[in-house]
């Protein structure tokens, strides 16, 4: 919590400064100042958020992040701030940006906050804070963004990376897919029975496929993002008979469904698939 | 169980592990002598087909060309399956002979070209779309040749032997491993590049590196010089931002030879604008 209180002292401090120089004299990084416009704006552009979004800020300083989201993007936003008088800014700043109506500012530890209603979550802190805070953002629903600057989340990679001005990150939390699934999909050779065995490291996917009687078939190009899963497997019994299978679905707790497309060009047949999870 | 999978990986991992151990040399071998060194004719799988076609999104507008067509499969799915033409060039006389009698068969001989030939030696200017599965030592060797003939934008698509030192625009692996690589344009050097932006006309001084499709640069201002962030080119698309006055300006475009142009979006929400841009390359001994 310290450091927070020194970022703010930054805060305040920057933005006196900002009045004094002129804006193209850019600062190059300076521990704990404020996030440039230019880097708020590029947060929220990588998360996409746009007029459906509630933007959750945590540590929102003097209110730049919340404001921006609802003034350039149209989004509803919370800002958590330790900092009373930052609150009180904050809050002079939305109404000077008539924004008032679509951005609250509270004064409370972020580790406390609810975090359940956000689609958005923005921060910008140290790297402790963030490993801390790692579990809560985890548990957070499927497909939930979360965008930061700077700092990252250890071992937990970012789903996007750009650099403009400053490192900015992208994560998407993952739905929970590892463990024993048993899936009934539709072929043109009839309905088939497969198992999938999914592993799982945040979004990082891999797995097995057996369908009845066959050997496992590893699933290829796995990709998880939020709710969203593909992979694809080889399907045929012998070389010159092989195709792949491309499954595109949904996760939704023990169930996952989607469809799943056989063959390529004008060959190219569509069917629906449906898992139930099985096991751990 | 997952062993297993590992074991399974571990066999198509070899590809791209060879890749690397490849010599590097394999470039500076004299044509001549690598054409002693026969491709061996080993068939792509229906599969191989599917994922190259499908991983250079081949469609009607495309004439594809593949490179060591052996008996003709891939030129001959292509017109087939995705209503493209096709051109196959192939050393061995038979399989030229045997292509045209497969190509006959399903029925798309209007549409499909088979030459007997070297590929060192094949016209490519027409190709919107090369495919080859050749050795490491060939496809090094044909680099030059498809840097020099295809046109910005073209696409190469490879198994299992990709270009050592060329990084893939995409690379697939379902059993073994794609590559796709797009052709960019030449964008290397000092261009300079005129936009009106909210913060006023502006004339830079832009230079550019480029390694293949990857790019770095920037602008130089009175005092100061802009790097040009997240500069991606492909084909001749060519992108990049710039931050003037705490704000990002987004240059899209595309190069034509010694010119590039197009539009400019700064800031978001309300205050986004756009506007077109411009450069003009500045020739190399010019001040």
């Amino acid at each position: 919590m310290i450091m927070f209180l020194f970022r703010h002292i930054a805060i305040i401090a920057c933005a006196a400064l900002t009045v004094a120089t002129p804006a193209r004299a850019q600062p190059f990084d300076v521990p704990f100042v404020p996030t440039p416009q230019v880097v708020v704006d590029e947060m929220l552009r990588l998360a996409n958020v746009g007029p459906g979004d509630f933007v959750i800020d945590l540590g929102s300083g003097d209110g730049r992040i919340p404001i921006t989201a609802a003034k350039k993007f149209g989004a509803r936003a919370l800002g958590v701030d330790l900092d009373y008088h930052l609150i009180i800014q904050s809050e002079e700043s939305a109404r000077q940006a008539a924004v008032e109506d679509r951005v609250k500012f509270l004064q409370q530890d972020l580790f406390k906050t609810d975090l359940g209603p956000a689609t958005v979550i923005t921060m910008y802190l140290l790297p402790a804070v963030n490993r801390r805070l790692r579990p809560q953002l985890l548990d957070l629903k499927p497909g939930t963004r979360i965008v930061a600057h700077d700092f990252d989340l250890d071992d937990w990679r970012p789903d996007r990376k750009i650099t403009i001005r400053k490192n900015v990150f992208l994560w998407i939390v993952p739905a929970r897919v590892a463990g024993r699934w048993r899936m009934r999909v539709a072929l043109p050779g009839g309905e088939r029975a497969i198992e999938l065995e999914l592993r799982q490291r945040f979004q990082e996917i891999d797995g097995l496929a057996r369908a009845e009687g066959q050997i496992m078939a590893p699933l290829w190009e796995p990709r998880l993002a939020g709710d969203a899963i593909s992979f694809v497997v080889v399907d045929g019994e012998d070389r010159d008979h092989e195709a792949s299978l491309y499954f595109e679905g949904r996760v939704s707790g023990g169930v996952m469904e989607g469809e799943v497309r056989r063959g390529v060009g004008s060959a190219q047949t569509l069917m629906k698939w449906r898992a139930v999870k099985v096991g751990q | 169980m997952m062993a297993d999978f590992r074991a399974i990986c571990a066999r198509s991992l070899c590809l791209p592990l060879a890749l690397l151990l490849a010599p590097s040399a394999a470039s500076c071998v004299a044509a001549s002598e690598v054409l002693d060194v026969p491709t061996p004719y080993l068939p792509s799988t229906r599969l191989n087909v599917d994922e190259l076609l499908r991983l250079a999104e081949v469609g009607p507008q495309d004439v594809v060309i593949d490179l060591g067509s052996g008996d003709g499969r891939i030129v001959i799915a292509a017109v087939r399956d995705y209503g493209a033409r096709g051109v196959g060039v192939e050393i061995d006389e038979m399989l030229v002979a045997e292509s045209n009698d497969n190509a006959r068969r399903a029925g798309v001989a209007d549409r499909v070209v088979f030459r007997h030939g070297d590929v060192l030696a094949a016209d490519l200017k027409d190709a919107t779309v090369v495919t080859m599965y050749l050795l490491p030592v060939l496809v090094a060797t044909l680099k030059p040749k498809l840097l020099k003939e295809l046109k910005p934008g073209t696409r190469i698509v490879a198994h299992d032997y990709g270009f050592p030192d060329w990084k893939a625009d995409r690379r697939v692996m379902i059993s073994k491993t794609y590559y796709l690589y797009i052709v960019p344009a030449q964008v290397a050097g000092k261009w300079r590049l005129h936009a009106r932006l909210p913060v006023g006309e502006r004339d830079y001084e832009f230079d550019l590196d480029q390694r293949y499709q990857e790019i770095r640069g920037g602008a130089r201002v009175a005092g100061g010089f802009l790097p040009a962030f997240e500069a991606r080119l492909v084909g001749n698309r060519i992108a990049f931002v710039l931050v003037e006055d705490d704000m990002s300006h987004r240059f899209e475009g595309r190069v034509q030879g010694e010119m590039m142009e197009g539009v400019v979006r700064s800031g978001y929400g309300p205050v986004l604008t756009e506007n077109r841009w411009r450069a003009t390359r500045v020739p190399p001994d010019a001040k």
